[in-house]
């Protein structure tokens, strides 16, 4: 490597990537307290982190662990429904840490064609994601996965002809 | 035990603080914005830990957790839409204030170039320059991460100093007419 690159490599290693921000760094300390089990803050406060979807899961375990006593649980006239799941969310999902995230896109029909008001070409179509997600529970083990379907509207200005 | 949680918690925190720049910096190289970049460290946090369990919960080291964000940042790259993609690629590094490498307050006009020409050069070449410059790993290290020939890697951060050499240049040159 000549002298002018290496010089350029030197400027380069001055530029200095920008810090976290207080924000992030705050939550990246709170999601280690939760991860090492040394959470003092309030339960509700957290940002674990995992996605809604491990959330939920965690959310089924919980119900399912808690249906002996009555958590979450209340009784109507039509039988057994759930309250105040979408508050616990975020508790439970402290119990839980990620194992496996993937996910992949099945591509739809062909596009339809069609012009817009304003006169562009554009052209719609729908992908459908599907994402498995395996979360584990701390303390029993248990593993569980969930797999979503998500369908996507694509709209664009058609580019190719 | 507490104490050993508490302990282990701030090993931690003391290494994210020593290597967040680092990973940081990387993560930027593969999203778009910052807060996506915040994500994707917090959510490899996440997946760390998992992995250092066997490891009795020690810190990482540093190609393992560039691995994790790669492997994560690409996952997440997957699961975006087609359009989002694209609009993405139009629209990124164009917001002004949103650099991932920080302008420093006395900062030069060739380092204000440089710095914006890091970050528009293409995704491959960038993320060798940014894996070798500030995450301080090897080209063995680079290429085992990117499955790709120590050789391979080094070539490309080559051609990436090349070409921010030539847009130096080429942006110090007076322009007439």
């Amino acid at each position: 490597m000549d002298d002018s690159l290496k010089q350029l490599e030197a400027q380069l290693e001055n530029l200095v990537p920008r810090a976290q921000s207080e924000q992030g760094r705050a939550n990246c300390h709170q999601l280690l307290d939760e991860l090492s089990g040394n959470h003092t803050g309030s339960a509700t406060e957290s940002t674990i982190g995992l996605s809604w979807r491990a959330a939920a899961a965690a959310a089924a375990v919980a119900l399912s662990l808690g249906l002996g006593g009555g958590w979450f649980l209340s009784q109507d006239e039509q039988g057994p429904s759930l309250s105040g799941l979408d508050d616990s969310e975020l508790t439970i999902a402290g119990d839980f840490y990620q194992l496996e995230l993937e996910s992949w896109m099945i591509s739809g029909s062909a596009p339809g064609v069609y012009v817009a008001k304003n006169g562009q070409v554009r052209e719609i179509l729908q992908e459908t994601e599907v994402t498995k997600e395996v979360v584990k529970h701390r303390e029993s083990g248990t593993v569980i996965t969930v797999e979503t379907t998500d369908h996507h509207l694509i709209d664009s200005v058609k580019s190719e002809f | 035990m507490a104490n050993t949680q508490q302990a282990l918690g701030d090993k931690w925190k003391l290494w994210l603080d020593e290597s967040a720049p680092r990973l940081l910096a990387y993560a930027r190289a593969r999203c778009n914005n910052a807060q996506e970049a915040e994500d994707l460290l917090q959510d490899s946090l996440i997946k760390l830990w998992a992995y250092q369990e066997e490891r009795e919960h020690r810190p990482p080291d540093l190609p393992l957790a560039f691995s994790v964000m790669r492997y994560l940042g690409l996952d997440h790259g997957r699961r975006k839409g087609r359009q989002e993609k694209r609009n993405q690629k139009i629209i990124q590094f164009q917001h002004g204030e949103d650099h991932w490498l920080d302008p420093a307050m006395e900062e030069t006009e060739e380092a204000e170039i440089l710095r914006t020409e890091v970050e528009s050069l293409p995704d491959k070449l960038r993320e060798v320059l940014t894996l070798k410059i500030w995450g301080g790993l090897t080209f063995a290290e680079i290429g085992e991460l990117l499955t790709i020939s120590h050789n391979t890697a080094a070539s490309r951060y080559r051609y990436a100093l090349q070409q921010l050499q030539k847009k130096l240049k080429h942006l110090k040159t007076p322009h007439h007419g």
